[in-house]
């Protein structure tokens, strides 16, 4: 096996079976599912499918229509009582969870009494207003009556249909550029920090300079930037995982709408994956050329948060983006280094981003990663060695211009 | 050609001139001391023979030429202090070490066995390197120094935090790579070790090399200043002499600027004084550092 092989195993094998490491994999599916699950639960806490009663005066529900009900709902059963009393004693006797009561006169008020010992859930109530207005149009041509009772259904697209948004809200494929920017940003952000934190770590176990001696400084940097990009990588196979197994789960087995009709745009995925390459490996040149230069990995972190900032501007400007995603500070935030991958995501939900500008970012963004190699290269071999010492900027562009003088001259 | 030869080279950071001008020249097989006091230059100095730093002046060859890729398989570097993974388990740090000098793995398990036995490490293997003795981590990196049996030998404060048996089993294995031919170049400011394994020395001192030779011809070099005398009788004063020590019967005299053995010795002689040992008193390694570098200060 080749040198870089072997430091690119090593750098994997000493990062991924790390507990830290293993917590972080899980930490996003965790939160995702902690998010999610505890949103199902305080909806399940509001949704009540005991039967519901009913007092009819007016005479409105004889030989009633029954109520039509979504896919994904559970049809609450309907019970009539002759008398209030007697409905009162089933609420009582907790045979059902609430009952209306329609007065004689509700053909000319519309007003019904509700009456419950515990609030009932809103899917039986809001099955009962279904229930109430299909009967209300039973006279009315079946279309008509359908018409009304599924409500409006809009459907948004954008001119040359690249975005569509469904009725009844996003889908899944909507989030997904979104979902991919926040995704890259936090893969970048933890292991480009691994990166930088094991070469501190090197230099000051002086373990680095057994390694210059037994491999070369490119060997050593691309083995590195390989083993980390193997960890992203695995990191990524397991929260796609977990993505797929949720959208089987969510779909199939709890028959989740949002789930079943995903409506993934791969156009998207392809271009936020072509800014996100670049800018990764952007990222982690410079955390590498960083842990070259601080003399303690505590100054690393400190320096290194600055970066993580810079990869969160598009956060703080997340209303600008949203309001105008069309507008300068959006368009130029998609083309800098560092706030790219978040704002194409984030506009990739709101607006059809031109193609010039997805070619553009990805011109900016891959000219700043070769930057940031060369400036890795020139720094890792000043800097690798100066225990204690911070290296300057000064001396970092003094000896590439001598370097250079150097190289030109021979 | 030699297995290393420096000639003239300088290295400053910034505004410090680390190496101003040092040349020497190792020797196939011998055991050869870089020599000098803290800040002298000697790590630079060792850097800049791996080619971890380039010289600004002078050249430098290793193993006849430049340093390159195929080269760093053949040379042992041990740095002063630390030098290994901290957080993983030492067989696990010492067989990878070992793979990137190309060793198959193997060949570095198998050859880690035996080291392992040799230094009373074996017991410890799986034990992460952060949780060995600084004594027990530092013969781990003579191990990984050692391991993929290189021709040139790089080390810095071999006898670093071992006891008296530790260091003389490293003192035998030095020995016995000598005798297989192996050329080691060592670090060290414990001149005793140098006094006893050093063939030729090379001492810096502010970035300059002050003193470069064998190690037996210059120790007779820095000879004749001082005599060692025991007599039957009292030892009688003597012109240009003056007692700095007594030991067993036997007086140290040192001999003012000006005065020979020869003098002494007819001094004594005049004063019918009967000698039972007259002899030129060898200076230690050590004595003839602290003069070179007080001279040097002067």
């Amino acid at each position: 096996m080749s040198k870089l092989w072997l430091v690119a195993l090593n750098e994997y094998k000493r990062n991924v079976f790390k507990k830290s490491f293993i917590l972080a994999l899980l930490s996003v599916p965790l939160m995702v599912g902690f998010t999610v699950g505890l949103g199902l639960i305080m909806t399940s806490l509001e949704e009540n499918d005991a039967p519901v009663g009913y007092v009819d005066y007016a005479g409105f529900l004889e030989n009633p229509l029954p109520a039509p009900v979504d896919r994904s709902d559970k049809p609450i059963e309907f019970i009539p009582y002759k008398t209030e009393s007697e409905a009162r004693q089933a609420l009582e006797a907790e045979e059902i969870q609430a009952y209306y009561v329609l007065a004689s006169d509700f053909g000319e008020t519309s007003q019904v009494e509700l009456l419950y010992l515990k609030e009932p859930g809103r899917n039986a109530t809001q099955q009962f207003y279904d229930f109430i207005q299909i009967n209300l149009l039973r006279d009315q041509p079946p279309e008509i009556a359908r018409r009304v009772t599924v409500r409006s259904e809009v459907t948004i697209r954008s001119p040359d249909g690249s975005l569509e948004f469904p009725a009844g809200g996003p889908a899944l494929g909507n989030f997904l550029p979104m979902l991919i920017g926040v995704a890259f940003v936090f893969l970048l952000m933890m292991s480009s920090g691994y990166l930088m934190a094991g070469v501190v770590e090197e230099k000051e176990n002086r373990v680095m300079e057994v390694l210059v001696t037994s491999i070369s400084p490119p060997q050593l940097i691309a083995g590195k930037v390989l083993g980390i990009v193997a960890i992203s990588l695995t990191q990524l196979a397991a929260w796609i995982l977990v993505g797929i197994l949720a959208v089987i789960v969510g779909g199939d087995v709890l028959g989740i709408e949002w789930f079943q009709n995903p409506s993934i745009n791969w156009g998207a995925v392809f271009y936020m994956i072509a800014i996100a390459v670049p800018a990764y490996v952007l990222a982690s040149a410079l955390m590498f050329a960083l842990g070259a230069t601080v003399a303690e990995a505590q100054e690393g972190q400190s320096l290194g948060a600055v970066f993580f900032m810079l990869h969160m501007i598009p956060l703080y400007m997340l209303v600008i983006l949203i309001e105008n995603p069309n507008g300068t500070i959006s368009i130029m935030l998609s083309l800098l280094p560092f706030t790219s991958i978040l704002t194409v995501g984030f506009r990739s939900m709101f607006a059809v981003i031109p193609m010039w500008q997805i070619a553009l970012s990805v011109v900016i963004q891959t000219l700043c990663a070769l930057g940031a190699l060369w400036l890795a290269a020139s720094v890792f071999r000043l800097g690798m060695l100066r225990y204690g010492q911070r290296l300057r900027l000064a001396e970092i562009i003094r000896n590439r211009s001598t370097a250079i003088t150097k190289a030109s001259l021979s | 050609m030699n297995p290393i030869e420096v000639s003239h080279v300088a290295k400053s950071f910034g505004a410090t001139q680390a190496v101003a001008d040092v040349s020497f020249e190792v020797h196939r097989g011998e055991i050869f001391g870089l020599l000098g006091p803290n800040g002298a230059g000697k790590t630079t100095t060792i850097r800049l023979i791996l080619d971890i730093f380039k010289p600004e002046k002078g050249t430098v060859s290793i193993l006849d030429g430049p340093m390159t890729e195929a080269k760093k398989d053949r040379i042992g570097y041990m740095p002063e202090d630390r030098g290994l993974y901290q957080d993983i388990a030492l067989d696990r740090c010492l067989i990878y070490l070992g793979t990137l000098k190309g060793l198959s793995k193997v060949e570095a398990l198998k050859r880690l066995e035996g080291y392992l036995e040799r230094f009373d490490l074996a017991d410890h293997r799986k034990k992460k390197v952060e949780e060995l003795s600084k004594g027990m981590q530092q013969k781990a990196q003579i191990i990984n120094t050692v391991l993929h049996h290189p021709e040139l030998i790089i080390i810095d404060e071999p006898f670093t935090a071992l006891d008296p048996i530790n260091t003389q089993l490293v003192k035998d294995l030095m020995q016995e790579l000598r005798n297989q031919g192996t050329t080691i170049i060592m670090s060290t400011h414990q001149m005793h070790q140098v006094e006893e394994l050093c063939d030729r020395i090379v001492l810096i001192d502010e970035g300059r090399d002050v003193l470069y030779g064998n190690l037996e011809t210059i120790r007779r070099q820095y000879s004749g200043n001082a005599v060692l005398v025991r007599t039957a009788g009292e030892l009688p004063s003597v012109a240009g002499a003056e007692i700095v020590r007594q030991h067993n019967g036997t007086f140290k005299l040192m001999l003012a600027e000006g005065t020979s053995p020869q003098d002494v010795l007819s001094g004594l002689m005049a004063q019918e004084v009967l000698l039972e040992k007259f002899e030129i008193a060898i200076p230690s390694v050590s004595e003839i550092f602290i003069r070179v570098v007080e001279e040097g200060d002067k």
